[in-house]
């Protein structure tokens, strides 16, 4: 006689992906420059930002390096004076590149293992959020093998095909309540892949002025089969079935940069990078459960995103033979819209401050490290889809160190 | 070269320094708008005049959870941040925590609830079931049953003859006073007020039937309401005191008479017998007629074991209609709305001349009916599902209250200019599921 339709329990959907995921984090030096450098064959790290530039690498070379990142973000609900704050977590971008070539060839082969997109937010299950969200850690690790041609002594092109491994873990508080008052809670958490590409030009002129042309195509992710965990009251069982899976897709959009660099002197060397991500691809978000119950229909929510784009401006300069130090500033224009933003990825427009160093011991060794620091700009939203109402206001710090050998 | 090593060990130390400085200075800070007033107002002793929802009555009885979660009670402990004093209630003891008893939902079947009366714990002190007395300052002066008529009853009897009115008197005041009486003399700074509510909803309640002799089922005349209001808000502000009215819900808005349908009724009865055609009610005027969904039955009528049953089968044949009080026919609905509409322009154009601030709560629950979503929760009028009302499909939950909390604290702001901090609604629960099926 009364049907008890909860649909509007999850009518919200869970995920969303914004410039908060896009992890600028990819080569120490790069780093220490805000991210600038395509038109720079600074080191392996070009492997990834513009496998154009590898072939002109002097030297073979591995490195590895780790950022270990901390995402501080703090939210008030509209109206309330209470400040929250996300738990102190630290996620671990890493790099990993290996770059090797006949000495005096025209040509270079790669191999990238970094962490371009991700996300670990900890909220807790008992801020005034948790029925948007109360954690997210998501992993996107990709592997790029590459080849690069010097295609004269001033050109060079290269093109590395990607293959992404997706982790994902998402959690959120259902607003129903058990016997003794606490909430349901739902978990997802699944593995994907996805593929795609990276390609770039690097052209070196008689100035000795660089310009870098690169594309990264977008890795649409397809997560099959995850586990869709939901603890309810029992007498909800029946509408959260145990042991549920769904499928959803992850578009990781398509980056697009063009990249100078300029020798100021001998010694130091400014580069320019304007990035234009093609966020648009990520239009709706659709979650697809294997079985369905009338208070949990598959969803499909809008998003909405607009491209987002960043211009970073960073300084390298040789202090010795074996000492370079480095700056950079950039800013950020946000993907999300009004009325989209929420606690996965409390977004919006971003400064950008860095500052690294290298230190070159030996021929064949050389240590460089970086601090990262983003300011995203308080954010006054109301979520269309959760209601949820409030200021967001976000800091990154992410110091990193990596280490090269090179023969 | 050691010139380079030393640069190189100051570039090192300062790279760290300002590492160190950054994440030092690291936590990301909101400032608060409006930073912290009273405005206009003076917040250091507010009392809350009205019925059951001031008490915090809910799921059908008064019990000590319901009342920690009163909306005047989760507003009082906001008011703390901008000089709001200590707030007081007639809290049933720990011991004695489930008051005058109320029902819990024991079971829900194929979204058949089961309701399941609590009867331990209570705070029932004689055999005419009355309730334990509280003595000391109160400023939560809800009561449960209170009405605008009554609260003026000249005869004084409603004081013995209310449980929970006369739980708060002392013995040499039960039947010697009234409520209007009652609630003066507080040195009050601040004050909220609402009530009425029971001055329709009595009348609807029982299926818009006047029991002889009974005053909680009278229709309160509305000239009457409007002159007793003002005087209620006379008295009220006779110190010049500021505070806040509320309006009175649309009876229709709350799943009292939203969840048993004739539609659904007719469905049910065709499940076990295909030959069913009809419901069949009697009205206010005692016509018989088929029902449709513009027909309210009330909620009990699920429980009361009556619908079908007979040799001629109950509500389901012209010769055994559900019975009047069982029901708000059409013309009732529209009746009873009328008086709503009535005794609200009341309430707003005698707040307005006062220059108070106004909870209009009238409107807000007419969004609740259609859906809203606060802060990740959808919150609607539905029954148990619905999360803002109470198993009686009438009282609010923790969250229904903390969502009216806020439509007064957002009306007193806009009114006085005070910043009295919202109630975070995601603290307060819905309806308590039990974890078995």
């Amino acid at each position: 006689m009364k049907k008890i339709l909860l649909s509007v329990l999850l009518s919200a959907p869970l995920w969303v992906l914004g410039q908060g995921f896009q992890v600028n984090l990819q080569g120490q030096k790069q780093i220490g420059m805000a991210g600038a450098g395509s038109a720079l064959a600074l080191d392996e790290a070009s492997v990834f930002y513009n496998p154009g530039a590898v072939s002109f690498l002097e030297k073979n070379s591995v490195s590895a390096g780790v950022n270990p990142l901390l995402f501080k973000s703090a939210f008030q609900q509209t109206g309330s004076n209470v400040t929250e704050n996300v738990k102190n977590k630290i996620a671990p971008p890493f790099e990993f590149y290996a770059v090797w070539g006949p000495k005096s060839n025209k040509w270079k082969l790669g191999l990238g293992v970094y962490t371009p997109f991700g996300g670990l937010v900890d909220w807790g299950n008992d801020w005034s959020g948790r029925y948007a969200l109360t954690s997210l850690n998501l992993k996107a690790i990709y592997f790029q093998p590459t080849l690069s041609i010097k295609i004269t002594d001033r050109i060079g092109i290269g093109a590395g095909f990607v293959y992404n491994h997706g982790d994902v873990n998402l959690q959120r508080a259902l607003p129903v309540n058990f016997p003794d008052g606490r909430s349901g809670h739902a978990t997802l958490e699944g593995t994907g892949k996805g593929y795609g590409w990276n390609a770039g030009l690097y052209i070196k002129t008689l100035s000795n002025i660089s310009f870098a042309l690169v594309h990264k195509s977008k890795v649409v992710t397809k997560l099959d089969n995850g586990t869709a965990e939901f603890d309810v009251p029992g007498s909800l069982r029946s509408s959260f079935p145990a042991g549920n899976t769904f499928n959803a897709e992850l578009p990781l959009p398509s980056t697009t940069s063009l990249g100078i660099g300029i020798p100021l002197s001998q010694s130091t060397t400014l580069a320019f990078d304007a990035s234009w991500v093609q966020w648009h691809i990520y239009q709706d978000l659709s979650f697809d459960y294997a079985t369905n119950t009338p208070a949990l229909a598959d969803t499909k929510s809008a998003r909405n995103y607009r491209d987002g784009s960043s211009f970073k401006l960073g300084i390298n300069h040789q202090a010795s033979e074996k000492l370079a130090l480095r700056a950079g500033v950039g800013y950020a224009l946000s993907p999300v819209q009004d009325g989209y933003v929420t606690p996965e990825a409390p977004d919006a427009d971003r400064y950008i401050l860095s500052a690294g160093f290298g230190y070159t011991p030996t021929r064949h060794f050389e240590v460089n490290a970086s601090f990262f620091f983003e300011d995203v700009k308080s954010r006054k939203q109301k979520n269309i889809e959760t209601g949820l109402d409030g200021t967001f206001k976000t800091l990154v710090y992410a110091p990193g160190i990596s280490l090269t050998y090179k023969w | 070269m050691v010139g380079e090593f030393k640069m190189k060990k100051y570039i090192l130390n300062s790279f760290i320094a300002a590492a160190i400085l950054f994440t030092a200075a690291c936590k990301p800070e909101i400032e608060t708008p409006a930073g912290t007033t009273a405005g206009q107002a003076n917040f250091s002793k507010y009392i809350a005049v009205g019925n059951s929802l001031t008490s915090g009555y809910a799921d059908g009885g008064l019990y000590l959870e319901g009342q920690k979660v009163a909306y005047p009670n989760l507003i009082a402990a906001k008011m703390s941040s901008v000089g709001g004093g200590a707030f007081t209630s007639p809290f049933f003891n720990e011991d004695r925590l489930n008051g005058s008893g109320y029902i819990s939902l024991t079971a829900l079947v194929n979204g058949t609830p089961t309701l399941t009366p609590v009867t331990d714990k209570l705070a029932i002190r004689d055999a005419a079931k009355h309730l334990d007395k509280y003595s000391g300052e109160i400023q939560n002066l809800g009561i449960p049953g209170m009405r605008v008529d009554l609260s003026f009853d000249p005869t004084l009897t409603f004081s013995a003859a209310n449980p929970f009115f006369e739980r708060l008197l002392t013995d040499a005041q039960v039947g010697k006073t009234n409520y209007f009486q009652y609630i003066q003399g507080r040195n009050h700074t601040f004050f909220s007020i609402w009530l009425g509510n029971n001055d329709v909803l009595g009348y609807a309640l029982n299926g818009a039937v006047t029991v002889a002799g009974d005053p909680t089922t009278v229709l309160t005349d509305k000239v009457t309401f409007s002159s007793l209001y003002a005087n209620l808000l006379n008295a009220l502000t006779a110190g010049g005191q500021k505070g806040i009215v509320a309006t009175i819900p649309d009876v229709t808005a709350i799943p009292y008479f939203n969840t048993v349908k004739p539609s659904l009724l007719l469905a049910a009865a065709k499940a076990s017998n295909p030959a069913a055609q009809a419901v069949f009610i009697q009205t206010g005027t005692g016509a018989v007629r088929v029902a449709t969904d513009e027909d309210l039955i009330r909620l009990p009528f699920q429980s009361a074991g009556l619908f079908g049953q007979g040799t001629i089968p109950y509500g389901l044949h012209p010769l055994n209609p559900i019975a009047n009080n069982w029901v708000l026919d059409k013309d009732e609905v529209i009746k009873v709305k009328d008086y709503v509409n009535s005794y609200n322009s009341s309430i707003k154009s005698i707040a307005t001349s006062k220059g108070l601030a106004i909870a209009d709560t009238y409107a807000y629950f007419n969004q609740v009916k259609v859906g809203v979503l606060v802060q990740g929760i959808g919150i609607n009028a539905a029954f148990i599902s619905g999360g803002a009302f109470s198993l009686d499909g009438i009282h609010l939950t923790p969250r229904g209250n903390a969502v009216i909390a806020n439509v007064f604290i957002d009306a007193i702001n806009a009114k006085y200019g005070s910043t009295i901090p919202t109630v975070d609604v995601t603290q307060y629960r819905g309806v308590k599921f039990p974890d078995t099926k």
